[in-house]
């Protein structure tokens, strides 16, 4: 018997009015595994991203998370059951502290609240654990020295890792990285990836992430899927992916036929 | 333990200068101020949990004080009385009365959260001018409402007497009081949004996707923001109903929902000791420049646009006043980081 995807859209369709972002998308991807969904700008990634993520609810189609139908569901309730994600455009709480941004998110699943009034030793423990977890999760991004700094006064680079580190404190079993390589020098993408593989092995992390470059996620991921204009146009290794007519084609011919 | 009793020992020496010193030092013009400002406080770092830190904007918190108010008058006037009478005939005086007046506030309290649970489950759907809109609308409800409401004297106002037992003073006078509860309430506030827990109510109104996205249920905190924000505004009603002795609607009309939004704002959105000097500032500017007569609200007005000139952030931004050694048990690192190197 073969085992249930991690995560598998089938079918999966957004529209937005007239306007189909997202198309019969079809797409399993196995636990453990470290897979990237590229396209050219506006092909539709992000937007499967919303709808995994229940920011979109999907006007068609299904999403499984451990074999669970989970499409419709409102973001904070998918974020419990284990898909964590960062976001294109970075969305930190940038009053907070760089570990109050961690902490939110450790603390988000427990609401405690009115609770913690009578600042009793539960509560204390909570906090201590919460904190040393934070920390830990800081150095592993190497964020630590920075954990008093406000969030907005952080490097471009550096708020990137801080979504990171906030969004594996959810404790994930599938991470969605939305363009962690945007604005990235190429020593950056570098380190991005290690930093990726990293993280997959010392969290048993399933990995998907979005970059519209076939190049950066060519010796990183072992699946690669091309979305263009809301459609799957090709899915498989990496190797294959690039050779692949409908690809370039996507790539090259973009510009000539939104002309 | 020994920060417990020192926090003890300030409490009863406050108690004192506030309830026996201080009378006999001013006259009972500038205990009334005293008071209206502690009630200022509450409200103002009440609404603060909403406007400052959950990121929304109501300007109704008018209405909920209204309901505290005349939720403790009512209950005082129609079954408070009775049950002080009773008390105070097998305990002495002073005990009775340190017993019962917990109570009426509760009253209040409770009264004003259960409408904010009910006006918030809808209204917090909508976003920024909506919602200011709503909830402007609500407090004028309330009051016309309040108004038309003949148990509680409508147009005449409503007076702490209960006709069954002449013989009882309603009334809780007494700055000590005042600012026990003062003292209670913003604790509680400080300690809700300073907490691990508490920093729900700040993602969201930082960003309420990104909350959403790391599992927290947005619009369940910001129902819960203005349910115990509506609570202690509904305090503050009670305690300013309690204290005067005598109530009406002209009190908590839209002008007080804009005086505490001021408060906040002038004050720093998104930081309590900021909202507590505003309130206290705000309330006592009028009277002490009460000496320039009809000027003085032109002057008042005047110092707002200044400092919103020049500190457009408010007079404390998002910062917190804090003594060294009496901080907010608040998330910093500091000398704490030592145990985390050693994993």
């Amino acid at each position: 018997m073969l085992a249930v995807p991690l995560l598998e859209l089938s079918n999966l369709a957004v529209r937005f009015g007239g306007l189909t972002a997202v198309a019969g998308l079809d797409l399993a991807v196995e636990a453990g595994s470290l897979a990237a969904l590229i396209g050219p700008n506006g092909a539709g990634k992000t937007t499967a991203f919303n709808a995994i993520t229940g920011v979109y609810a999907p006007s068609g189609g299904s999403v499984r998370f451990l074999g669970r139908e989970i499409g419709g569901a409102r973001p904070f309730a998918i974020a419990r059951l284990g898909i964590a994600r960062t976001f294109q455009n970075i969305r930190l709480f940038r009053g907070l502290t760089v570990l109050e941004n961690v902490v939110a998110a450790l603390a988000g699943a427990e609401r405690s609240g009115v609770r913690d009034l009578l600042r009793g030793r539960a509560w204390r423990e909570r906090e201590d654990s919460a904190r040393a977890r934070a920390v830990f999760l800081l150095e592993r991004l190497g964020l630590e020295r920075l954990a008093d700094a406000r969030a907005n006064a952080l490097a471009y680079g550096e708020q990137r890792r801080l979504e990171i580190a906030r969004a594996l404190a959810t404790g994930p079993k599938l991470l969605l990285l939305d363009e962690p390589a945007a604005g990235m020098n190429p020593a950056e993408k570098h380190a991005l990836r290690e930093l990726v593989r990293r993280l997959r092995d010392e969290f048993r992390l399933t990995i998907v992430l979005i970059d519209h470059d076939v190049q950066f996620v060519m010796n990183l991921c072992e699946r690669v899927a091309v979305l263009d204009h809301g459609e799957k146009i090709a899915d498989g290794r990496p190797e294959a992916v690039r050779r692949d007519p409908k690809v370039i084609e996507a790539y090259l011919g973009s510009e000539a036929e939104s002309a | 333990m020994r920060r417990a009793l020192v926090a003890a020992g300030l409490a009863c020496a406050a108690l004192v200068v506030l309830d026996v010193l201080l009378p006999r030092l001013l006259n009972p013009y500038y205990l009334t101020i005293a008071s209206r400002i502690g009630i200022a406080i509450i409200a103002a770092v009440s609404l603060q949990l909403v406007n400052g830190f959950t990121g929304q904007f109501s300007i109704g918190h008018a209405g909920f004080m209204a309901i505290g108010a005349y939720g403790s008058a009512a209950a005082s006037v129609y079954l408070g009385a009775g049950l002080l009478d009773g008390l105070a005939g097998v305990l002495p005086a002073p005990l009775a009365r340190a017993l019962y007046f917990p109570l009426p506030l509760l009253v209040g309290g409770l009264a004003a959260a259960a409408a904010g649970l009910l006006v918030g489950i809808p209204t917090l759907r909508l976003r920024g001018d909506y919602l200011a809109i709503a909830t402007l609308g609500f407090g004028e409800i309330i009051r016309i409402g309040i108004l038309n409401l003949d148990a509680v004297g409508g147009a005449r106002g409503f007076s702490l007497a209960s006709p069954a037992y002449p013989a009882i003073d309603l009334r809780f006078e007494g700055l000590g009081g005042i600012y026990a509860v003062v003292v209670l309430s913003v604790l509680a506030i400080a300690r809700l949004v300073h907490a691990g827990g508490g920093l729900a109510f700040r993602a969201v109104g930082e960003d309420e996707i990104a909350a959403e996205s790391i599992g927290v249920g947005a619009t369940r905190v910001k129902v819960e923001a203005f349910v115990v924000s509506s609570f202690f505004a509904g305090v503050a009603g009670a305690l300013f109903a309690l204290s005067e002795g005598y109530i009406h609607t002209n009190s908590f009309g839209f002008t007080r929902s804009f005086e505490i939004v001021v408060f906040v704002v002038l004050g720093g959105l998104g930081s309590l000791s900021g909202a507590i000097v505003a309130a206290a500032a705000l309330t006592a500017a009028p009277e002490l420049l009460r000496g320039l007569g009809e000027w003085r609200m032109i002057l008042y007005s005047l110092l707002l646009i200044a400092t919103m000139w020049l500190r457009p952030q408010g007079l404390l931004g998002r910062r917190e006043l804090s003594l060294p050694r009496w901080r907010w048990r608040s998330l910093r690192l500091g000398a704490r980081r030592a145990p985390a190197r050693a994993q």
